[in-house]
Order: structure tokens, then C-alpha cells, then sequence
């Protein structure tokens, strides 16, 4: 069962690996909800939490936009730690401002060592 | 006369639209049923219908139009629900299956989860069902993931009731009485109607 609160309807997006280095390598990690069908479709949505998982990706940082996949700026958040390794959890209000996008949430980490690569999940509510 | 009328707003789960001895006067499309109460309960919150049967629904998908068999009621009865989805689709109803409710003229408004909040007793989504005239409803996911189901749930009251028109509890006078404004009878509308009809 999602949840609703007056933030919005809270979902998960999946689960998305990152196995490229920059901007030019970014992807999508939560599409806004779409559909030619439905009958009230402007959607937004606002990040709630950021979760990172490093893969042997050496210590570096996961940058979040909203640009066009391979472009990836404007950048949404500054640039989010993630460990060489490690689960990384970042909450809105608490770790980043919350910030609303019109447009599908693009990652890409700024630099990845060896063959690393990093997972991210993304908690959203969606508005509209 | 206690203040009972349908689409009531208040804090909390909604009031019957009549109770025991009330005269009601059941539309249903073009028919008009005249009735008396003689038995009513309310119907906790449950779940009615999983849209999708169980088997999901796609990502940015629609599903076709399904009755809703669990909010029919048997017969000489009407129920009175108010409802909301759990699951993250819009929900478009239609009562009877071939009358969109909630219709403007360039849209049909539909129900999504938001209606927890923007209309928390859920005044809005109000309707009611005579017999086995059950609404039917049309889920869509606009999401890039697929829902594991698109669940509703219901609340309400039902309400049994006496034939007014007809048969050994017919009244004649009485119904002559509430046709004139004379007696007291409250309007409910059990089906939704076709624009321009």
C-alpha cells in the first residue's frame, strides 16, 4: 500500500544502477507519472529520501538533476557522499532541501574507480 | 425530523440518509421507487474490489471497465458508500457501468488517493446503489512501474426498505402526501445520468 500525506503520494522508484562517470553517462532513476489515458496528468514530484549503495566504486559523490538523460543538468541537490562500499541514506529537510521537479529525476555518479558502480533508489511523493 | 440528507459534510464517518420509518424515494436512471426504511446498518470500511483481479496492473496502462459486484445489494435494498483507492492509479466510476459519474463537460473527474487529504470524509465520492445496479470502475497507472493491484475501499450504511407504491405495505395517500411536498422524504440518487438525458 503507497501512502498519502499532504506532501503528496509517496512511492518508490526502482532500483537503478549507475555504471557510467558524469553527466554525459546520467539516467533516469524516477519517471514522473504520464499517461496520455489519464484524465488529470500534470504531475510533479518532490525527492523525500536519496538511497546510495557503492560497489566497489571507491569513495566519490552522486549528483541529481533533472535534465535530459545524457545531459543530466540542472543539477537538483549538491553533490550527495557516497562511500567506497557503503549504504549511503539521505532524507530531505534533514540532509538536502526539498525541492519539487516537473520533469523525470536523472543520477549520475561524478566518478567511479574500476569496473564500481553504484545503485540508487529514490523515495518520492508525487503531487498533482 | 433529524438533518439527514446525502453529500453531508462533517468530521468523521457520514451520517444515513434516512433511518428507520423515513420515506425515501429511490432514481435510479428514470425510475423513481418511493420506499420506506425499515432496517439500516452501517458497512465498515472494506475492501470492495481489487481492479485488476490480482493480476496487476502495467506501467502507464489502463484497465478495461469492471463491475463492482461487492456493492450491490439484495433486493428491496439500497446502500449508501463513500470510497477511496490505496493504491496509486486514477480511478474513473461509472454507475451503471454505461453512465460515467463525476462527468463534466470535458471531463470525468477521476478519484486518486489525494482524496484522502484534499476531501477527508470523502463527501465527494458519495453514491448509492439500488439492488444489484452496481457501479463499475476503470483504473490507470500512470506510473513507469507497474501496481501490484488497484484495491478500493468502501464504507457506508445499507438500508432495507418497504415498497410504498405497491404490495402489502403499500401507502397510496402517503405517496401522494410526499409527492406534494406534504411529507417528508429524502431524494436518492442511485445511478448517475448521461449528459444531455
Amino acid at each position: 500500500m503507497l501512502l498519502a500525506n499532504k506532501e503528496g503520494i509517496i512511492v518508490t522508484g526502482p532500483v537503478v544502477n549507475l555504471a557510467a562517470a558524469g553527466a554525459g553517462a546520467s539516467v533516469v532513476v524516477f519517471t514522473i507519472p504520464v499517461l496520455v489515458g489519464q484524465l488529470i496528468g500534470l504531475k510533479s514530484v518532490k525527492i523525500r529520501k536519496v538511497i546510495l549503495h557503492n560497489n566497489a566504486a571507491g569513495n566519490t559523490t552522486v549528483l541529481i538533476g533533472n535534465g535530459a538523460v545524457g545531459v543530466g543538468i540542472p543539477v537538483l541537490l549538491p553533490a550527495l557522499d557516497s562511500l567506497n562500499g557503503l549504504t549511503d541514506s539521505y532524507t530531505a529537510e534533514a540532509d538536502f532541501p526539498e525541492v519539487e521537479s516537473f520533469a523525470n529525476i536523472v543520477a549520475w555518479p561524478a566518478a567511479l574507480v574500476g569496473a564500481g558502480t553504484i545503485d540508487i533508489m529514490l523515495e518520492v511523493a508525487v503531487i498533482g | 425530523m433529524p438533518d439527514l440528507y446525502i453529500f453531508k459534510a462533517q468530521v468523521g464517518m457520514f451520517d444515513p440518509v434516512a433511518l428507520q420509518k423515513h420515506n425515501v424515494c429511490i432514481h435510479y436512471q428514470q425510475n423513481v421507487h418511493y420506499r420506506k426504511v425499515d432496517f439500516l446498518e452501517g458497512i465498515p470500511p472494506f475492501q470492495c474490489i481489487d481492479i485488476t483481479a490480482g493480476a496487476g496492473l502495467a506501467a502507464a496502462s489502463p484497465t478495461g471497465r469492471v463491475n463492482i459486484v461487492n456493492l450491490e445489494m439484495a433486493d428491496s435494498e439500497f446502500g449508501l458508500w463513500r470510497w477511496y483507492p490505496i493504491d496509486d492509479a486514477q480511478v474513473r466510476l461509472y454507475h451503471p457501468s454505461g453512465i460515467s459519474k463525476f462527468q463534466l463537460r470535458n471531463l470525468q473527474v477521476p478519484i486518486d488517493m489525494n482524496i484522502l487529504f484534499r476531501d477527508p470524509n470523502l463527501v465527494s465520492t458519495e453514491i448509492a446503489v439500488w439492488q444489484n445496479n452496481r457501479p463499475a470502475v476503470e483504473a490507470i497507472n500512470g506510473h513507469a512501474f507497474a501496481l501490484g493491484a488497484v484495491r478500493l475501499i468502501a464504507l457506508g450504511y445499507r438500508f432495507h426498505t418497504v415498497n410504498l407504491e405497491s404490495g402489502k405495505e403499500s401507502d397510496p395517500e402517503l405517496v401522494k402526501a410526499i409527492k406534494a411536498g406534504k411529507e417528508p422524504c429524502t431524494d436518492v440518487w442511485c445511478s448517475g445520468r448521461g449528459i444531455g438525458d
